[in-house]
């Protein structure tokens, strides 16, 4: 692995104007084509950490990777029955979602509720939305809906 | 007696005709009406000649059954997303019949507007190869063409992007059928006997939707 150190500015520029590449091309369906970005490194960081069974627990294993890679300064949950809710702060992407807010555009990808979302479904196979990101005093704002099961139609 | 239509009128009565018909009876559909559908995807215009599409025919009902899970799965997610955060709310703002709208909304939440896949006698999984240009552009013309064959023979189809929509629900149908990596599932088809006659939805007219050289400048001034 390299340690060579790279700039954020420059990782931002590139990863918001992937992201606003998809846009165009996609417009609202773009958030749905990107559900599974991070998964490398879930599997590589994150996946391994995982003991527990239950979506609280799964949960606060994601944010301790998150803030102990550095990834985000703080983040906090809370579950209210199917919804889940995710606050960031300080995370290395915020400007990407800033720069999508400054166009009037929804962000639709946020790594961190991407790797909440992989963590459920991969370790309990119940199915998660991300619905919504806001930016809201200073944090990036999550609402998840999480999902008993899987529908089989059997 | 067969109604008499010359080149012109039929075709716009075929385009103006087609709906999205997710009902059917259980008469299967005739392989000989598979075939012209299929010929009319295969004559859809494609960039350079490409012809990315491929076609996978499912009837076998226990995938029909994965199929509409997977759709199910799908749309349920989405929707339920869209209520919880008040965007489904706002998007039925102008509907007044309250248990019209709680209908509607039990029936987007649940899935039930795609699972239906599930009871499609036969079913078109549309696939496009991934190493050219026009992929999307290419499927959906084709898919416009089965659309208006199988509205031309008086049976029903539905466009349906559910499945597929979701690059997670994508990689499901890809285990499902076994497609490969240099291949997209762009959307599925269900075909069948319509069980009922279908009203046509609003469409918004050309004088909204057309413009004279520049954005913005109406070509019509008047409703056409």
């Amino acid at each position: 692995m390299s340690s060579r150190d790279v700039s954020l500015d420059y990782v931002n520029s590139i990863v918001y104007d992937l992201q606003k590449a998809f846009w165009d091309e996609r417009g609202k369906g773009a958030r749905f084509r990107v559900t599974t970005v991070g998964q490398d490194y879930f599997m590589d960081k994150c996946l391994p950490r995982i003991k527990a069974q239950d979506v609280e627990a799964i949960v606060e294993t994601i944010e301790q990777v998150l803030e102990e890679e550095g990834v985000v300064a703080d983040i906090s949950h809370e579950i209210d029955g199917r919804l889940l809710r995710l606050k960031v702060q300080g995370c290395l992407h915020e400007n990407v979602e800033q720069r999508f807010v400054a166009k009037g555009v929804e962000p639709f990808t946020c790594i961190p509720a991407n790797l909440v979302v992989l963590a459920i479904e991969k370790t309990l196979d119940q199915p998660v939305e991300l619905a919504e990101i806001k930016i809201e005093d200073g944090a990036c704002r999550m609402l998840l809906v999480l999902f008993e099961s899987r529908p089989t139609f059997d | 007696m067969p109604e008499q239509y010359d080149l012109i009128e039929a075709a716009m009565k075929i385009i103006q005709d087609r709906r999205s018909v997710r009902q059917y009876t259980d008469e299967p559909v005739s392989e000989e009406h598979l075939e012209m559908i299929l010929e009319a995807a295969r004559q859809a215009p494609s960039g350079e000649n490409a012809q990315p599409w491929r076609f996978i025919i499912v009837k076998d009902p226990a995938t029909r059954k994965q199929l509409g899970a997977i759709a199910g799965g799908g749309s349920g997610r989405r929707f339920t997303a869209e209520f919880v955060t008040k965007k489904m709310q706002e998007r039925f703002l102008s509907l007044e019949d309250e248990a019209k709208k709680k209908a509607i909304f039990e029936k987007l939440t649940s899935g039930r507007v795609s699972a239906f896949l599930a009871d499609a006698p036969v079913s078109i999984v549309v696939c496009g190869k991934k190493d050219v240009w026009d992929l999307p552009y290419d499927t959906s013309a084709a898919i416009e063409n089965i659309l208006l064959m199988v509205t031309a023979l008086g049976l029903g189809a539905c466009w349906v992007i559910a499945p597929c929509i979701d690059i997670r629900d994508e990689e499901r149908l890809k285990d499902l059928f076994g497609v490969p990596e240099g291949v997209k599932v762009v959307s599925i088809i269900s075909i069948g006997h319509p069980t009922r006659p279908h009203r046509p939805r609003p469409r918004i007219p050309l004088n909204e939707l057309v413009y004279s050289e520049k954005w913005d400048i109406p070509y019509y001034e008047e409703e056409a």
